[in-house]
Parts: structure tokens; C-alpha cells; sequence
């Protein structure tokens, strides 16, 4: 673990370099070279939870695009992390393998990739099932990829097909496969919460600013709350983050996914209207971070198929214990 | 009838690891679950549940549990107040006793330990752990709920002035004191100062409920308990020495019992959610809409145990909490009407028209729920709050 005094510096370094370079009009390029400057990709290998908090924070803090996600999951499905190989993400909001593979290798792959897929020389596609999970590797020029607009063009994603033989598969401990989905989500959440700092940031000083009735907005009790509201939400979240890192499994990361999407939903809903007219605007950024939060939602599921997963487990036991204690 | 502290044997230092005394605690109360459990039937009446309660904390205490992360000058054994947490979790867990009921000394107690004189507290303390009383907290008025520092129930100094006086003279009326009925002893908040003079001029006393002059009226809940009371005060004498915190001092006192409120209460309360999550899935129907319902709770229940361990943890470090206790307070709230909302989905009739003791026990529940965005200060107060103090928004309009 790093210590504390050198994770409150490493935050303010990320942060301070994002800043600097106004991340979130820069291109995925200046932000992925930022970070390789950062040592990002070693502090990943030394401390993968720390590094992912920490950076995946401040990206959504900044509305910063970037390919790290490709890093994140690399690292968890134990391969290491270089440019010029993208990960194929699961389908908007599943987190099933994204592949499937016949006895001949052949590959049937749809998913999602970022930006780093436009000049990665591989892709890995994780096949087959959740309880006999494959991987395999296909080179990129094998694949179709399409560039996805959507609501959040800046999210910078990739609709990818893979339909060829792989150049090397080999068996995935299913175990690595679950902790693929859990940093992915977990990269997700952090990001989700980075961004719902910064709408809940510019909703109070829009209301400390903007005065109507010859008083600024932020005395009215009816707006009042609404903020207090966001508030509550991002600390339930931040907290559900805390408990997956004090009891690291799929199930708290799950959850933490699960509230990142509840919470970012009261969060962007109080603060639009907050924010109001200006808000609806795109003079002002809070869309940006709206329409990134809505794409980041679905990255390994959102808390509607996350909890009715949850749901349909914890009655088919019976069962619903606590999972952290003091 | 409650054995009396002083006949309980003497015990040494808890272990120090919160997990080795967790294991400890489980086995002892695994060992002792028939003495433990309720022996009415279900759902019980609220004197039962006081009665059982208290059994149970006569039970614990000599055992040695009870005194576990309380200091040794008021008769616990030291160690981590975590220990009190934990043990107030696993009572709830298991339904020994209401947490509501039983997390009552975490509101009281380290108040008493703070404010009262070292003497008083170690005679005080162990009665109100072992059982063989019960407190109350009269702070509500007709006039001062949520606008607590507006209240009036007067205490003027018999002979003299405020500083010679040996005794005092409280008249007024409190309201929604829990328990008053039951109670032995009241910390009691009082204007002294000016009615204007608001937090600056409120003194809090230490109260016998004997003391002549004081009548206690319950009032029904809409569960059909009697939880709380209004509490009278006609010419009743106080000695100088039950004053807490000084005269005028009384708001700090009031502010003190906030940080245990807030952290081992709602601990407590929410392993009595699980419990209650736990029933409703034993018996819910096993379709997808049900699923749907049942993962919103459990994640909700979730956020609130991750939110509410960040804070016992902060108050362990920092030794006081402030005002994002508030947010614990909105949570607690909103999760606990999220169950009992839940079982009202998934149950149909149980609660509305369901007359066996099954029935009742989730009606008396479901409709005590109904109270929790209300009671210990309201989900608009704790909005307010944190508008305020955590977002800097300045004053209202």
C-alpha cells in the first residue's frame, strides 16, 4: 500500500497535471502521455486499487478522456499493460465474456473498445463463459471497428466485431476474469464519483452566484435540499467504494457499481436543475459530465442489471448477510 | 427482576482486537441463546420489550459483556467503544432485544460520563448497564422540535441566585420522551437564561423521575405503542450538584450525545435491518420483479453499513464527529422505510389486513417506520444542516 502522506501528493500531482492541461478538452492522446509521465502504469502494477482510485477520480473529476481503461483490465487479466493492445470490453450495460469461441479457435466477438483500438496492433477477447473463461488475442486488423457517436461522443468508444480465427487463446482462471469485471467496474465507479464531485461543485457555485428575487438561489430551501441530496448520494457512494476496497470482492464491487448508477442519477438529476437553464446549455459544461456519467453507467453493467443479479441471488438463498464489519 | 450490579463479579480487560472479541462475544452468545430469547410471543408488548431488554442487559453484564469498552472509573472494563458497538449489532442481529430500545444507553451514558461528577457517573453508570434502570432524554417541547435551542421548560434557583443556590425549581412540559414511563432518571435540558438568550441560556440537570412533581402521560404511537410521553414538571426540586455542564452550559451537553446517536446507534439499527431484509427473503415470492426489490434494499442497506462504518471509524480516530453525521441520519432513514416499503411490495396484505402474530409484528414495524425521517431530528433538518455546514451554502433565505 502507498502510505498516506504520498497518496495525497500523488492525487494532487494527477489533479494539478489535469488542470494544467485543461484535460477536458484535450484529446485521449495528451491525457494517456500525461499519465505515462505520471508513472501511472507502474504505480498500476505496484498498487492496482490505489492507482485506479486515484487517477480514475481525477479523470472524471476533469471529464478527461483517456485509454486507461485498456490498462485497468489488462493488468487484471494478468497481461501486462502496453499501448498497442485494446481490451474488448463486454456490450453497453453486461459483463458476460464478450466472446465466443468454437474447437477451431474461431471467434464470434461483439463489444466495446476505446480509442486505443484505433492503433493497437491487438485486441484481447475474453471468451466463452463466466464459470470456463478463455482469452484470446486477435490482431486488430482482423476486427471491425466503428466509431460510436452517441450521447457522449468524447467518451472516445468503439463498436467492435470480431469474427476470425485468434492467433492464441489459453484457458482464464475464472478468478481473473472476476477481477477483470471488478476493477472495470470499480475504474467506473471512481470515475462516477470524480464527476458527481465536479456537477455538485458547479450546482453550489452556480447558487451561491446566481441571485433572483434579489437573493442569491442558494438560500432557497427548496434548492437547498435538493444539493444536500447530491451530497448524501456521493457519500453513500464513496462509501460503498471504501467497503470494496476493505473487503475486496465481486460482490462489493458490484455493489459499488450499483450505487455509483444510483447515485450519479440523483446527483445529475438535483443538480441539472440547480443549474437550470444554464445547465441545459452547452455554454455550460455540466452536459459533458452528464453525458460521460450516462456512457460509464453501462460499463459492466448499471445498477438495474447489477442489483436484480444482486436480488435474484440473495433470494435463490435465501440469504442476505452483511458484508463488512467494523 | 434485574440482579443488582453489585453483586456481579469483577472482570479484566477485553482483548484488544475487535475481531478476537467479536468471536468471543458470538460463542458466549451462542452458548447462552435460550436465556437470551424472548420469551413472549411475538410481536410482544412494548412493556415486554423493556422488560426483556433489561434481562438481557442483567444477563450480558455479568457475563462481563456489557462493561466491555466502557472506562473502568464508571465500572467497565476498558477497551475500544467500538466492543459496545459490536455487542448493541449482535443483540439486534439476533433480536434480543429492540435496538431502539437497547442503543438508548449509547445515547445517555457518555454524555453522563462527560458531563457528570466523576462520583456520580461510577454510581450512575453500571445501574443503567446492567439493567437495573432505565434513562430518558427530555429535550422535545410542544414548542421546540426541530428549533430544539427555542425551549422553555423553566429551572429557576430556589433561594439565592444561580451561583449560591442549593436547589432548583423546574416547571414546564416535555414531549416525545421516549420511555419516560419506564425510566428511573431524566437528562433533562431546561431555559435558564432570557427566552430569547436561545442555546446560550439552556442548562441541562440529571433528574430523578421519583422526584415529586413530576407526572408522566404516554402518548400512542400509530403502531399503537406507547414509546413516548409528555412529561410534566410542577415545582419539582433539583439539586445543584445534577447540573451538567454548568449553568447555561446545557447546549453543549445536548450537542454531546449527537456523535453516539449517530454512530453505534445506527450501527445497532442496521444489523436489526439486515435481520429484518433476512426475514422478508426467507419468505418472499422468487420472481424477477421480486429480485428487483429485494437487490434495491440489500444495496441500499449496503451504502448505509459502508457510510456508518466510515463514521464509527472516524469517531474511534478523531474522538468527536460534526455535522456529516447528518448524512448517516438521511440514510438511516431512507433505508430502513426502503425494507419495510419492500416487504409491503412483496408481502401483499401482510401488513394491511394479515391478523396472525406474523402480520402484526410487520404492521407494528412497517408503521414504526414510517417515523424515522422524523424522529432524532428531521430529514429536512439534516438537509438544512448540511446545506449549511457541509456545503458552505450561507444562511437561508
Amino acid at each position: 500500500m502507498i502510505d498516506a502522506e504520498d497518496r495525497v501528493l500523488l492525487d494532487e500531482t494527477v489533479r494539478a497535471a489535469l488542470a494544467d492541461n485543461e484535460a477536458g478538452n484535450a484529446s485521449h492522446n495528451t491525457i494517456d502521455a500525461l499519465l505515462k509521465q505520471l508513472d501511472w502504469l507502474d504505480l498500476l502494477d505496484a498498487d492496482p486499487l490505489d492507482a485506479i482510485e486515484i487517477v480514475f477520480r481525477a479523470l472524471g473529476h476533469f471529464n478527461a478522456p483517456s485509454t486507461a481503461m485498456d490498462d485497468v483490465l489488462s493488468a487484471a487479466l494478468d497481461i501486462r499493460p502496453v499501448a498497442d493492445v485494446a481490451v474488448l470490453v463486454p456490450p453497453f450495460a453486461s459483463w458476460e465474456p464478450a466472446g465466443r469461441i468454437d474447437l477451431k479457435q474461431e471467434i464470434d466477438a461483439r463489444g466495446l473498445a476505446t480509442s486505443r483500438s484505433d492503433t493497437a496492433k491487438d485486441l484481447l477477447v475474453v471468451c466463452g463463459t463466466a464459470e470456463a473463461p478463455r482469452l484470446a488475442r486477435v490482431g486488430m486488423s482482423e476486427a471491425t471497428s466503428e466509431r460510436i457517436v452517441g450521447v457522449d461522443p468524447g467518451a472516445n468508444l468503439r463498436a467492435i466485431i470480431v469474427s476470425t480465427r485468434a492467433t492464441e487463446v489459453s484457458d482464464l482462471d475464472p478468478q481473473k476474469w472476476e477481477r477483470t469485471i471488478a476493477w472495470g467496474r470499480l475504474a467506473a465507479a471512481y470515475e462516477i464519483s470524480g464527476a458527481a464531485r465536479a456537477m455538485l461543485e458547479m450546482a453550489c457555485s452556480h447558487a451561491l452566484e446566481r441571485h433572483q428575487f434579489g437573493h442569491p438561489i442558494a438560500g432557497f430551501q427548496a434548492l437547498r435540499h435538493r444539493l444536500a441530496e447530491a451530497l448524501v448520494a456521493i457519500e453513500a457512494l464513496d462509501a460503498t467504494l471504501v467497503s470494496a476496497r476493505h473487503e475486496s470482492t465481486p460482490l462489493t464491487a458490484a455493489l459499488a457499481k450499483a450505487q455509483a448508477t444510483r447515485s450519479i442519477r440523483e446527483v445529475t438529476r438535483h443538480c441539472q436543475q440547480v443549474l437550470a437553464g444554464v445547465g441545459f446549455t452547452t455554454e455550460h459544461p455540466f452536459h459533458r459530465f452528464l453525458k460521460r456519467t450516462m456512457v460509464l453507467e453501462g460499463v459492466f453493467g448499471s445498477a438495474d442489471e447489477i442489483l436484480l443479479e444482486v436480488g435474484q441471488r440473495v433470494l435463490a438463498q435465501r440469504l442476505a448477510p452483511t458484508l463488512i464489519d467494523l | 427482576m434485574p440482579l443488582s450490579f453489585s453483586d456481579s463479579p469483577t472482570f479484566g480487560p477485553p482483548p484488544l482486537d475487535l475481531a478476537e472479541y467479536r468471536s468471543q462475544l458470538n460463542s458466549w452468545l451462542d452458548g447462552h441463546h435460550l436465556e437470551l430469547s424472548a420469551n413472549y410471543e411475538a410481536p410482544g408488548t412494548l412493556g415486554e420489550h423493556v422488560a426483556q431488554m433489561q434481562r438481557v442487559k442483567s444477563l450480558l453484564w455479568h457475563g462481563g459483556w456489557m462493561q466491555c469498552g466502557w472506562p473502568e472509573q464508571v465500572g467497565g472494563r476498558g477497551g475500544s467503544p467500538l466492543m459496545r458497538t459490536e455487542l448493541g449489532a449482535a443483540i439486534a442481529a439476533r433480536d434480543y432485544a429492540d435496538p431502539g430500545l437497547f442503543s438508548l444507553i449509547e445515547v445517555l451514558a457518555p454524555t453522563v460520563i462527560e458531563y457528570a461528577p466523576a462520583e456520580l457517573a461510577a454510581e450512575m453508570i453500571p445501574l443503567l448497564l446492567s439493567g437495573a434502570e432505565m434513562w430518558c432524554q427530555g429535550f422535545s417541547e410542544p414548542g421546540a422540535g426541530s428549533d430544539l435551542a427555542s425551549l422553555a421548560c423553566r429551572a429557576t434557583p430556589k433561594d439565592g441566585d444561580s451561583e449560591t443556590t442549593s436547589t432548583w425549581l423546574i416547571n414546564g412540559q416535555k414531549v416525545w420522551t421516549s420511555l419516560a414511563q419506564y425510566s428511573e432518571r431524566c437528562v433533562l435540558l431546561t431555559r435558564t437564561g432570557t427566552p430569547e438568550s436561545r442555546h446560550r441560556g439552556i442548562t441541562a440537570f440529571f433528574v430523578d423521575m421519583n422526584t415529586p412533581g413530576i407526572s408522566v402521560a404516554p402518548l400512542e404511537m400509530m403502531n399503537g405503542e406507547r414509546e413516548f410521553a409528555e412529561v410534566f414538571f410542577d415545582d419539582v426540586q433539583v439539586p445543584a450538584e445534577r447540573i451538567f455542564g454548568g449553568v447555561n452550559g446545557g447546549w453543549s451537553v445536548a450537542m454531546s450525545i449527537l456523535p453516539y446517536e449517530r454512530s453505534s446507534c445506527f450501527w445497532q439499527r442496521i444489523g436489526y435491518l439486515y435481520n429484518r431484509l433476512q426475514r422478508l427473503v426467507e419468505v418472499a415470492p422468487d420472481h424477477d420483479r421480486a429480485a428487483e426489490v429485494i437487490g434495491i434494499a440489500y444495496a441500499e442497506l449496503h451504502a448505509l453499513r459502508s457510510r456508518s462504518r466510515v463514521t464509527q471509524h472516524k469517531l474511534e480516530q478523531e474522538g468527536t464527529l460534526g455535522a456529516d453525521t447528518s448524512i448517516d441520519k438521511v440514510l438511516v432513514a431512507s433505508a430502513e422505510q426502503t425494507v419495510y416499503d419492500a416487504a409491503r411490495k412483496l408481502l401483499p396484505g401482510m401488513i394491511e389486513i394479515d391478523d396472525t402474530p406474523q402480520g402484526e409484528s410487520w404492521r407494528l414495524e412497517y408503521l414504526y417506520s414510517r417515523s424515522t425521517t422524523i424522529y432524532g431530528g428531521t430529514s429536512e433538518i439534516q438537509r438544512d444542516i448540511i446545506a449549511k455546514r457541509l456545503l458552505n451554502l450561507g444562511d437561508p433565505k
